[in-house]
């Protein structure tokens, strides 16, 4: 079928358009406007702005973590009546809701960034409820005890790219994470805090040397997606300073680095740098990104009001749990990295969220490269990823800016920069935050484009003034060709592709950790696998991603 | 296939029939059990949305200890691998945890990771002939040091205290929810100093696997009614049990393809029965033989040594529909006959 999208204002900056004109699709693709064919189906976008579908990076929506944080608070959400089609899309918080959420919103990929491969199968299985979207999930290493020991043990290059192979091949990843490398480890041995170069106890090993390999580990087996690095230090002041070290321990290899907003803390009193509070080091995170243009980083925007941390970060949601509320967490210090769920709120007009939510915004109006400064909330971290359209707006709009800093405590201009930016964000730039960015990051050269051969996941928004609303219910949305959202509502509920990565695994390898497992858990590698067959349908659930050669 | 209306066998069209009928004309049926594989209660879960069923699970007295102390002070948990790799000190709380063969291996072997590597592993032991939660007050008192008259308790706290990484382990239908929050203040009180984690035995239901379909599949956990068109959780009010004797409840479904002790209630309701090799024609008003998944048929099933999901290939081949299949040959039948109008399509569709 052969659909034109008519009349609106098609906004791709990797073709550098900007201007009314139309999209053709056909087959669930892009296609170049065709010279004597009619279309079967035409969508009238006048006074509309057309874009690449959006894709989301960041955002914990499955998994062990998440399942916690909804037994732990189940009152976060508010669940409305189902609408047609669907019995749970209107269940808050529930995988429906997730990806009817995200499709109104005009996001048509989205990945967890969270799976450790111990529990890999879960994650798939509830990433692959999530309705109407493309899914995927980063394989997190970094605090296993077998790569420690072979660490430890200097077995080597070759041996940490097999098992980082084994590894994603297993859990069917699309990328590697590491959080905190290290911090879990020393957790269970007693730690409390975590610096690059602190030593590990009992492997004798340090977040520098293990982030090392497993920067290596993602070039040799040619991972799209670079190394996705949670730092050590996270909402401490001070923080710049792990995360301008990290850079720098990664000597130029390609970084990406999660929810940054999050280390933007510099020591505001030098004499007192615990008890002193922070300032604003958005300035110097994002000097840091542009000399190094093989970096990334996404932004864990704060947004004021109750959420849920969740973080396999287990010794960072130890240090924080007295600050939860209301009073409860749960820590689960799991095979690997566990994990921790801290609820936690972000004090409308408070001081210190004032101040996170300014160098949040801060980075993204600095940056001099949005594709490399990628839109987050670190969901549900910073807040929910529903607030992107406000963020959006706030973007786009000095004078929306101007006034809600105006009801915010004086420190946030005292501290941060924000009430003297004058930038406004073009649409070109949003689509470089949500689309472009974010595919390119992914490795992903189907999507987040809407040139001839691209993946037909378009959004179709009404220009409107008022960017909140216009972000927040597109008037339609395609997800590979086919129109699933028509004024703000699902009206075809399709099911997506779960993304992951085709890595070879060694042989020797694989039979090396089966002993290893089995000497661990009394159970192989059969135990930790993803077959097809676990989903139960006969439907493909999973899209194969290509390694780099 | 093995099936059978009121007594008499018939073939799986004509039950899947009868159990359209039986399930779409009720007004507040009910769901139990649940004691199946991951994509069953997925299509359970699934079905009850669409027709305004209630949903709960045969281990849900159990499941609900523990998350009423969740829902109150959190948790502090190691999941078994992990206890068994590293732990230098165990409490095994009240008997039933002692049926476990996680207290059999910890026995047998010392922990091998960690910073009490290759150190001995002492296992101290709470017996339930006083209220157990009591007796986690007191040793928490003994723990705190506001406490020192009971020489045991205090040598208990001593031992654990100074362990490098100490586990608790207890069974939370016999703990209750007084007690698991008492054990969790207790290990949360414990890592101020060193580190000590609770590791809840389950009971041998799927319960554990249920509680993450249903958390994902509707944002809550697994005592839920759709009876409003939102699950709304409530676990006196959703209790299958309960209903069936308070005669709320007017129809059931029973879902069992895994052995599972029947409720008494079986018989009194017109119910749907899907279950595996102890199937027989008098069990329910509708029985349908369903394949035992990780025997008959594959499966994700709850893996009590990793505490996760695993997938279960079966061990023999045997011509028997899964329990998910039987579920969604139901609803496309309760759609086909229009009983909930406009509620008709079908979720996750992938036309061409
Ligand atoms: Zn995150």
């Amino acid at each position: 079928m052969l659909i034109r999208i008519q009349g609106g204002r098609v906004v791709d900056p990797t073709a550098g358009r900007d201007a009314v004109g139309d999209v053709w699709v056909e087959d669930g693709r892009i296609v170049a406007p065709p010279s004597d064919r009619k279309p079967d189906q035409t969508l009238d976008a006048a006074g509309c702005v057309v874009m690449a579908g959006g894709v989301e990076v960041h955002s914990h929506i499955a998994g062990g973590n998440v399942v916690t944080s909804r037994l732990l608070l189940p009152e976060l959400y508010v669940s409305e009546a189902a609408p047609e089609g669907h019995p749970f899309a209107h269940a808050g918080g529930a995988a429906g809701w997730i990806g009817a959420t995200y499709a109104r919103m005009g996001y048509t990929t989205a990945v967890e960034p969270a799976m450790p491969p111990v529990h890999a199968l879960a994650t798939q299985l509830e990433l692959a409820d999530i309705p109407l979207l493309d899914r995927g999930a980063l394989t997190v290493l970094g605090n296993d005890d077998h790569l420690l020991q072979i660490l430890r043990d200097g077995e080597g290059r070759a041996a940490v790219r097999d098992l980082v192979a084994l590894n994603v091949a297993t859990s069917r990843g699309l990328g590697v994470k590491c959080i905190n490398a290290g911090g879990a480890s020393a957790f269970k041995d007693g730690a409390l805090k975590l610096s690059l170069d602190d030593e590990i106890p009992c492997y004798g090993l340090s977040t520098r040397k293990i982030m090392g390999a497993l920067l290596d580990a993602v070039e040799e087996i040619g991972v799209p997606h670079p190394l996705h690095v949670h730092c050590n230090n996270l909402g401490l002041p001070g923080a710049d300073d792990s995360l301008v070290a990290t850079l720098d321990a990664a000597e130029g290899r390609r970084i990406h680095f999660a929810h940054a907003q999050f280390y933007a803390y510099g020591v505001s009193d030098p004499e007192n740098p615990m008890t002193g509070g922070f300032r604003s080091a958005a300035r110097r995170i994002v000097d840091a990104m542009m000399t190094n243009p093989q970096a990334s980083l996404d932004i864990g925007q704060v947004v004021f009001g109750q959420t849920v941390t969740v973080s396999l970060d287990i010794l960072r949601q130890f240090g924080g749990r007295k600050g939860a509320k209301p009073k409860k967490w749960v820590l689960n210090a799991g095979d690997a990295e566990g994990g921790g769920v801290v609820p936690f709120l972000y004090r409308p007009k408070g001081p210190t969220s004032s101040l996170q939510w300014a160098i949040g915004l801060e980075i993204m109006l600095l940056s001099g490269d949005p594709e490399r400064t990628i839109l987050t909330t670190d969901h549900p971290n910073g807040g929910p990823f529903t607030q992107y359209p406000r963020i959006i707006h706030l973007l786009m709009d000095k004078e929306a800016r101007d006034r809600e800093i105006a009801t915010l405590p004086g420190i946030v201009k005292e501290r941060s920069e924000i009430a003297t930016i004058e930038r406004e964000y073009t649409f070109s730039e949003i689509a470089q935050l949500t689309r472009s960015g974010p595919a390119k990051l992914l490795g992903l050269d189907d999507r987040g484009h809407l040139r001839a051969g691209g993946r037909a996941d378009i959004a179709i928004y009404r220009d409107d003034p008022d960017r909140t609303a216009m972000f927040t219910a597109a008037k339609f949305v395609l997800k590979d060709g086919h129109v699933i959202v028509e004024d703000g509502q699902v009206v075809d509920w399709r099911a997506g592709r779960s993304l992951a990565l085709t890595v070879e695994s060694d042989r020797a390898m694989e039979r090396r950790t089966e002993t290893y497992l089995q000497d661990r858990y009394g159970q192989g590698l059969d135990s930790f696998a993803v077959p097809e067959a676990a989903f139960a349908t006969d439907k493909p659930v999973f899209e194969d991603v290509a390694c780099r050669t | 296939m093995a099936a059978w209306v009121k007594g008499g066998a018939t073939d799986a069209d004509a039950a899947v029939m009868a159990a359209a009928r039986l399930l779409s004309s009720a007004h507040a049926p009910v769901f139990a059990g649940l004691n199946a594989e991951v994509a069953a209660i997925r299509a359970a879960y699934d079905l009850a949305g669409r027709i305004g069923a209630s949903v709960d699970t045969a281990g849900g007295d159990a499941t609900y200890a523990d998350l009423g102390a969740l829902a109150r002070v959190g948790a502090m948990q190691a999941p078994p691998a992990e206890v068994a790799g590293r732990a230098d000190a165990v409490l095994v709380v009240g008997e039933a945890p002692l049926k476990s063969p996680l207290v059999e291996r910890l026995r047998g072997t010392k922990p091998v990771r960690g910073r009490a590597a290759g150190a001995e592993r002492s296992i101290h032991h709470l017996r339930s002939n006083q209220d157990l939660a009591v007796q986690i007050a007191h040793l928490r008192a003994h723990a705190r040091g506001h406490m020192t008259s009971d020489a045991g308790m205090a040598e208990t706290a001593r031992a654990m205290a100074s362990a490098l990484y100490g586990a608790v382990l207890y069974d939370p239908g016999e703990l209750g929810t007084l007690g698991i929050e008492m054990l969790q203040g207790l290990a949360m009180d414990l890592n101020e100093s060193t580190r000590c984690f609770a590791l809840s035995v389950s009971d041998g239901t799927q319960d554990r696997a249920a509680l993450q379909v249903a958390a994902w599949t509707t944002g809550q956990a697994t005592r839920v009614g759709f009876g409003r068109r939102v699950p709304e959780q409530d676990p006196w009010r959703f209790d299958a049990d309960r209903q069936a004797r308070a005669g709320e409840a007017d129809a059931a479904l029973w879902l069992a393809s895994l052995p599972t002790p029947r409720p008494t209630w079986l018989k009194t309701l017109p119910t749907v029965a899907l279950v595996g090799a102890d199937a027989a024609p008098d069990l329910a008003e509708v029985v349908i033989r369903v394949g035992e998944p990780g025997r008959e048929t594959g499966g994700v099933l709850w893996n009590e040594g990793r505490a996760g999901l695993s997938y279960r290939a079966p061990e023999q081949g045997a011509d028997l529909p899964t329990a998910a299949d039987i579920i969604a040959r139901i609803a496309a039948a309760v759609a086909g006959r229009g009983a909930v109008a406009g509620r008709s399509a079908v979720a996750n569709s992938e036309d061409a």
